[in-house]
């Protein structure tokens, strides 16, 4: 543990792209979180995210924690970069025949990416609370902790996809050829699932729809960068503006997506395992 | 008389423990054979004994590389077995004990050329203190927080030189030590090389380059086309066969003669020279040459016998297998 721990220490200390991303990253992290505390203007019309009640407990786990996760890119990048660098520069081949296992690779790799969604959560976390307790409008322990369940699935959801980011790096080798496949991915799962809300709500009127999209089991739902998704909605429709236009928030925990991320992050590393086992380097 | 007699007792013994010693395998290759698209490795086997330093030698392309890379656990074999120091396969606790070098010297290019010996380090479970011995014997010490991409080739070769010499290995790999150097970068290697050598360690090298394999190799296995030709002793694969340089007043009459003698595999006239190259099976000392000929009445201006080169050897082994 330790020596995985020095090696990716060693191997990222002085990497450029990680550096710069890392820095970059956790920079726009905080700077993302205070987006409240700011005025801009949406239509001609001012809005303050404050006033629209994003720091209100307990929906301020759902407003950050969202808001946060569409800077995992950034992150993404780093592991990206950092994983393809090791076949580009034949280090993997190097570090192999010097004796370190395949096991050991990956377990280097996860390490990395566990700590760095550690950290980002913990930065949330704290960052989140800060807020909650300086803006928002009741600090009952009930409600503070009545959603912190989002920052768990936050973890969760970081992890999978930096997981399925390593899968991709793993199979591909080139960051290049990683992020066009994981456009195409990314395209190629709206479409399924764009195709499957369709055929499941043709011919339905008004309520109907509704009752069917927030009750029926969708399939597509399954899909990694879907599951990923739906563990942390988008919390937009609790937004005070939201509410005073009528639109209904309605929650249900994401079960089906927890349980189908815990198993893309093993299909992952095991798929990983597996190529760096089978391929010849 | 006693004291002779203890003397020989006590060569008797250094033999014997020379002969155990001799016999120790680190490395035993059986029916080794891998297929990509198609078969690159042909079904090769041999020994590597301990202390002996051994050349593979082969034509780009007749699978010195992919040998090694299954050796070392990069390349997934099609069949075939090995036992490095007895144990069947390689794993990684097997290969702390090997230094190897594979096609180029392969190193993170924006980490120093000591952060990428701690890298090694604790890969192999080094002591970080070993990390300047070895940048001084490859004379690397000044130029440690200097990153890897600002080195030459010769200074890249030698760091990975280093880094296969970090845990004291009981085997070193090279693959191509010498390749793209410039003379005095091909120098220095050659001589760290013989200085490992001299130290009792076992070395694999391949190359394709005769002549450093006939300096430095006690033993050779030659590979074409992914078979292996030969395998055993440098002196033995260039001392069987010999050609003789042979010159007469009367060149014709020479060479009638010799092709009477049936001694010869290929006897052919370059220009008043004639070359008379002696068949396997036979073995003629110049002077019994002389004598016979001087029988049938050719006296010689000019007798030469000459061995052939491991160069020569080695083309004449791989053209007969055309």
């Amino acid at each position: 543990m330790t020596k995985l721990l020095k090696l990716e220490y060693y191997k990222n200390l002085n990497y450029r792209p990680f550096k710069v991303f890392t820095i970059l990253y956790f920079a726009i992290l905080i700077v993302f979180l205070f987006i409240g505390l700011i005025d801009f203007d949406l239509f001609g019309e001012p809005i303050n995210l404050k006033e629209q009640g994003i720091y209100n407990f307990p929906e301020i786990w759902n407003f950050t924690t969202w808001i946060v996760a569409l800077l995992k890119i950034f992150l993404g990048l780093i592991i990206v970069f950092s994983i393809c660098q090791e076949f580009s520069d034949r280090m993997f081949k190097q570090n192999t025949i010097d004796g370190l296992s395949r096991k050991e690779f990956i377990g280097s790799k996860l390490l990395t990416i566990s700590i760095f969604t550690i950290v980002s959560t913990i930065i949330v976390f704290a960052i989140t609370m800060f807020l909650g307790y300086q803006y928002s409008n009741t600090t009952e322990p009930a409600k503070v902790f009545g959603e912190i369940f989002f920052i768990g699935n936050y973890f969760l959801k970081l992890f999978t996809f930096f997981c399925f980011l390593m899968f991709l790096s793993i199979l591909l080798r080139k960051s290049i050829f990683v992020f066009l496949a994981f456009f195409v991915f990314w395209i190629a799962e709206s479409i399924l699932s764009g195709i499957e809300v369709f055929t499941k709500i043709k011919g339905l009127q008004g309520a109907q729809r509704n009752e069917v999209l927030q009750n029926d089991f969708f399939i597509s739902h399954l899909l990694p960068l879907e599951s990923m998704s739906n563990l942390i909605p988008n919390p937009m429709a609790r937004l005070n503006m939201a509410k005073m236009m009528g639109i209904k928030y309605e929650f249900h925990y994401p079960t089906e997506s927890l349980i189908a991320c815990l198993v893309w992050c093993t299909i992952f590393i095991f798929a990983s395992y597996w190529i760096l086992r089978k391929r010849d380097w | 008389m006693i004291y002779d007699n203890s003397v020989t007792f006590l060569n008797l013994y250094r033999l014997l423990l020379c002969k155990t010693n001799y016999m120790e395998k680190i490395l035993s290759v059986k029916n080794l054979t891998k297929k990509f698209k198609r078969v690159v490795v042909n079904n090769i086997s041999f020994d590597v004994e301990k202390g002996n330093v051994y050349g593979l030698l082969g034509p780009n392309g007749s699978g010195k590389s992919t040998t090694f890379g299954m050796l070392l656990s990069t390349i997934n074999p099609t069949s075939g077995d090995w036992y490095w120091f007895g144990k069947k396969g390689t794993d990684p606790d097997t290969l702390k004990k090997i230094g190897a070098i594979i096609e180029q010297p392969n190193f993170y290019p924006y980490l120093s050329a000591e952060t990428n010996l701690k890298i090694v380090a604790e890969i192999k479970h080094t002591p970080y203190s070993r990390i300047e011995e070895v940048l001084k014997t490859v004379g690397l010490y000044e130029r440690r927080k200097d990153t890897f991409k600002t080195f030459s080739l010769g200074m890249k070769q030698r760091l990975a030189i280093a880094s296969a010499m970090l845990n004291n290995p009981e085997v070193l790999i090279l693959d191509e030590p010498t390749n793209g150097l410039d003379p005095e970068g091909i120098i220095q290697i050659r001589e760290i090389i013989s200085n490992i050598a001299k130290q009792g360690i076992t070395i694999i090298i391949a190359s394709h380059l005769l002549d450093e394999i006939e300096k430095i190799c006690s033993h050779v296995i030659v590979l074409k086309e992914g078979t292996s030709l030969y395998c055993g002793r440098v002196d033995e694969i260039t001392s069987n066969n010999g050609y003789f340089e042979l010159k007469a007043d009367n060149n014709t009459q020479l060479l009638n003669a010799l092709n009477e003698l049936q001694w010869f595999t290929a006897i052919n006239q370059e220009e008043d020279m004639i070359k008379a190259h002696v068949r396997d099976d036979e073995s003629i000392s110049a002077s019994t040459l002389n004598q016979k000929l001087t029988e049938k009445g050719i006296f010689l201006s000019h007798l030469n016998k000459k061995k052939l080169s491991l160069e020569s050897q080695f083309l004449e082994l791989v053209k007969n297998t055309k």
